[in-house]
């Protein structure tokens, strides 16, 4: 018992522990998760935010466009000249030019400062407070304002590196008390760069035309527009780098969800180049931010096209050296071709890129379609869908003057997507980890199980070992009687004088062989064990010249226990020696029945009997005290009837329960 | 395995009904061999005896010297009288095994009638009944105990069963007659019993019982071989 315990200590110390590394992860990401979550309700109420005001704007946008209200003034020709001077350069030549004006197409490689010059007629109707402001839709990158020679406005920096206002709309309030009565003048001075210094048309200089009017109706457009063009972006672009974070930590912890980290990766990244609407003056030259972003661009293309790879559960080796690789090739390219070369180098990589990212969109759904992962497929397709429409429609903007309303709308469609993009993939991360937690709790069961099982196995294995030591040390023992005890009794059978003493070594011989044989322990079938008496006492009686009769029922499904198999043995073969040695009897009956949960045996002869004064005489060595005795061992009893000349009647009750095992 | 050397001698009139002229006894207590010896010389008057005490040197006579009878003791010092028993059997097919021993179980016995043993006398007997089965034996009538029946019953059962007989074993069945006879002894009848049951002559019965430790020995025999050839004894 001792030594059961000490092995199987090993099994209940150890079995439970491979749990452990389940569960330590399990906290820690389900928090990460519940903060993820936590900050992308946020991001898709501001998306939802963003979205109703584009479509509010969009209808204002419309609305002001088709027809524009009777009290605003739309200018649009201007006389151009170029001076680097705080006024209007009359002394050098000036053009007539319309607005807007891209300096792509107008000024050639020209970047210098250029001032713009516009009469504006008598504004509006002095009915209402004749607060007056002048709109600008679009100036890049920056502008000051005269009117009348006076300075009203200025956007920032006018020195290089310029205040980049390219995304904000401006709006100049028009103090009456500068305006003269019917003319005035109007001077715009706009500091910008020339296509080949940026990286993006919508970079390089430029003027929308002037709207003048009544400052309460400008002002809202104003605001509409940059809640459009710099609010809603701005929001989207701070989720998207907050969302980008979580998604990076999260992919770089569990490195197996690699594609987690390359997509926080791509929204950093994006967030980052959408920085400069929140930094307009960045403390770096021109030159060096356009750098900074071409090669984040490059950035943000291996982290796409790793996502979209990774998502899709692929890895190619090459892609993972070529597209760092490639990264570098881009940095290095634009230093090399230098400021002057930007805008085609950029171009071309552009181009490049974004023919990467669409093969590895294509590859990443053809390999999705090939898993069978449909849902996967549907959504992915539908967010890859948008994301292509409003990259083209970007992309087309660049050809149309000034931006027109669809391509901020498709510059605000790219992060969303992203942020869908992420919404999605925590989704399903979310229910990764709620089927980690069923699998676990599903392992757990089964190691639970396994250890019990184990367990059982053990007992049953410690108790069959038990029985085997058992029956091995039984046949030693008897062995051992067999070879020393039994090899001397039966010397003395054979060898000795006296009969008696013979008689007494064989009779030792059986009952050695036979308390070997309640060693065992083994039940016997009561129907063998019927047939192996019936055998001994019936051919025992035929040598004896006495005729043997023999009653019993066949085919009892009983089993006697080896000690009662033993016992009962011991008394029938008393009992045969007596009717064959002392009795004189001509016949013998032997009964054997089941009643009343007993089983009976009764000996009948027919010999002389035994007085009753004398029934000691018959038990010579142990005799009938030997046989009541051992009756007595089993719970039962025997009887002696018998009388001079009557015979001999012996009964032997055994109770079932302890003498016969049910089987 | 020593060699059997007298593969050219088998075969020679020696009928099992005819006197037992040479007989070996392997017996490992001096004083009972002497006592079998006297015993057996009184049973078959004029006999030549070999005697042994030892498996190795039992089986070294068995190669070199023809038997009629072999009275195999079970439990010796170096080992177990069944390997006589199968030496015999395989080079002396005519002759007849008989193990005299004090094991009365058939986990015991059993194996001895397997590797061909023709019956078992219990050595504690007394004189007049070992010389009776010795002469019952001599005479084709072995001995049979209702514990061996059992054995022998469930034996014969096992082997029928279908799933071993997909190991392409020879098919040595018992016939109807037989296994009634099996089936009786198991009930405790005596063989003279059954013959009146039955309605057969007493040498009838013996030949039933013949034949079944025959098959038991045929049967076990191929088994063993099947097994050696399994486990790649032979190739």
């Amino acid at each position: 018992m001792q030594n059961r315990r000490a092995m199987l200590l090993p099994f209940s110390s150890q079995y439970p522990r491979p749990c452990n590394p389940l569960r330590a992860p399990l906290p820690w990401l389900l928090l990460l998760l519940a903060v993820l979550v936590a900050v992308l309700l946020a991001v898709v109420q501001a998306v939802l935010l963003a979205m109703l005001m584009t479509f509010g704007l969009a209808s204002a946008h419309a609305a002001g466009a088709s027809k524009p209200s009777s009290s605003l003034l739309v200018l649009d020709t201007a006389l151009r000249a170029h001076g680097a001077g705080a006024s209007f350069p009359t002394a050098a030549p000036a053009t007539t030019v319309s607005l807007p004006d891209e300096w792509a197409h107008t000024r050639g490689g020209q970047d210098g400062p250029a001032w713009y010059r516009v009469e504006l007629p008598r504004a509006g109707s002095p009915d209402d407070d004749g607060l007056y402001a002048l709109f600008i839709e679009h100036v890049c990158s920056n502008l000051e304002v005269y009117v009348n020679g006076e300075r009203v406005h200025s956007g920032g920096r006018m020195s290089p590196p310029y205040t980049n206002n390219c995304n904000h709309p401006q709006l100049v309030s028009l103090p009456s008390a500068m305006l003269n009565r019917d003319s005035n003048t109007l001077d715009i001075k706009v500091v910008g760069h020339a296509l080949v210094e940026v990286g993006s048309r919508q970079r390089a200089g430029a003027l929308s035309a002037l709207v003048v009017g009544p400052q309460s109706e400008l002002a809202a457009h104003h605001a509409r527009l940059t809640a459009l063009q710099v609010i809603a972006p701005q929001a989207v672009g701070a989720t998207l780098l907050l969302m980008g974070s979580f998604m990076f930590v999260l992919g770089f912890m569990n490195r197996r969800e690699s594609h987690l980290a390359y997509f926080g990766a791509l929204s950093v990244g994006w967030a980052l180049v959408d920085m400069r609407l929140w930094l307009r003056d960045i403390p770096l030259g021109h030159s060096e931010t356009e750098f900074l972003v071409g090669a984040m661009l490059g950035f943000i293309t291996w982290a796409a096209v790793q996502f979209l790879l990774r998502y899709a559960g692929m890895r190619y080796r090459l892609v993972d050296v070529l597209l760092p690789l490639q990264c570098a090739l881009l940095s290095v390219t634009l230093v090399v071709a230098g400021p002057q070369h930007l805008y085609t180098l950029a171009s071309v990589w552009y181009g490049v890129l974004a023919l990467e990212v669409m093969a590895a969109s294509a590859w990443h759904l053809h390999h999705q379609h090939q898993r069978r992962h449909v849902r996967s497929v549907w959504v992915m397709a539908v967010l890859l869908g948008l994301a292509l429409v409003a990259g083209v429609t970007e992309f087309l903007a660049q050809w149309t003057g000034t931006r027109p309303l669809a391509a901020h709308v498709a510059q605000l469609v790219m992060p969303v997507v992203f942020v869908l993009v992420g919404l999605r993939l925590v989704q399903q991360q979310g229910r990764a980890l709620s089927h980690a937690v069923q699998d676990k709790a599903v392992l757990e069961q089964r190691v639970r199980e396994a250890t019990a099982e184990i367990e059982r196995n053990f007992h049953q294995m410690a108790e069959l070992r038990v029985e085997q030591v058992t029956e091995r040390e039984r046949k030693r023992i008897a062995a051992d009687l067999h070879d020393d005890l039994g090899a001397k009794l039966l010397t003395i059978v054979h060898t000795s004088d006296s009969e008696r003493i013979s008689t007494l070594a064989r009779e030792a011989l059986e009952e050695m062989r036979l308390s070997v044989r309640g060693l065992t322990g083994r039940p016997v079938r009561l129907a063998d064990a019927l047939g192996d008496w019936r055998a001994e006492v019936v051919s025992r009686l035929a040598q004896a010249g006495i005729e043997g009769e023999w009653e019993a029922p066949e085919d009892l499904p009983q089993t006697l226990s080896a000690r009662a198999y033993v016992q009962t043995t011991r008394i029938l073969r008393e009992a045969t020696s007596n009717i064959i040695k002392h009795s004189r009897a001509t016949n013998c009956i032997v009964t054997a029945s089941i009643s009343d949960g007993d089983f009976l045996f009764v000996v009948q002869d027919n010999g002389d009997g035994i007085a009753p004064d004398t029934k000691g005489s018959l038990d010579r060595g142990h005799g009938l005290a030997s046989m009541k005795n051992r009756a007595k061992q089993l719970n039962g009893q025997c009887l002696v009837e018998s009388g001079p000349g009557y015979g001999t009647v012996i009964r032997l009750t055994l109770p079932l329960d302890t003498a016969i095992q049910p089987s | 395995m020593r060699a059997c050397r007298l593969a050219d001698t088998i075969g020679t009139d020696n009928g099992s009904h005819s006197p037992m002229k040479t007989i070996l006894l392997l017996e490992d207590l001096p004083e009972i061999r002497a006592w079998m010896r006297k015993l057996v010389l009184q049973v078959f008057p004029g006999a030549t005896i070999s005697e042994s005490a030892r498996v190795h040197d039992a089986i070294d006579l068995v190669t070199a010297v023809k038997f009629d009878l072999a009275l195999i003791d079970l439990g010796l010092p170096d080992g177990s009288g069944v390997n006589v028993v199968t030496k015999l059997r395989d080079c002396q097919p005519d002759a007849q095994s008989v193990v005299v021993t004090i094991h009365d179980d058939d986990e015991h016995l059993f194996p001895a009638l397997q590797a061909g043993a023709f019956g078992y006398i219990l050595k504690e007997q007394p004189r007049e009944l070992i010389t009776e089965q010795l002469q019952r034996i001599s005479q084709g009538e072995p001995s049979l105990s209702p514990s061996i029946a059992r054995r022998v019953m469930a034996y014969f059962q096992a082997k029928s069963k279908p799933a071993s007989q997909a190991n392409a074993m020879p098919a040595v069945n018992l016939t109807d007659r037989e296994s009634e006879v099996l089936l009786r002894v198991a009930k405790g009848y005596t063989l003279p019993e059954i013959g009146v049951q039955l309605g057969l002559s007493r040498h009838t019965i013996a030949d039933y019982v013949k034949q079944i430790y025959r098959k038991l020995n045929v049967s076990s025999r191929a088994e063993a071989a099947l097994e050696a050839q399994r486990l790649g004894l032979f190739r």
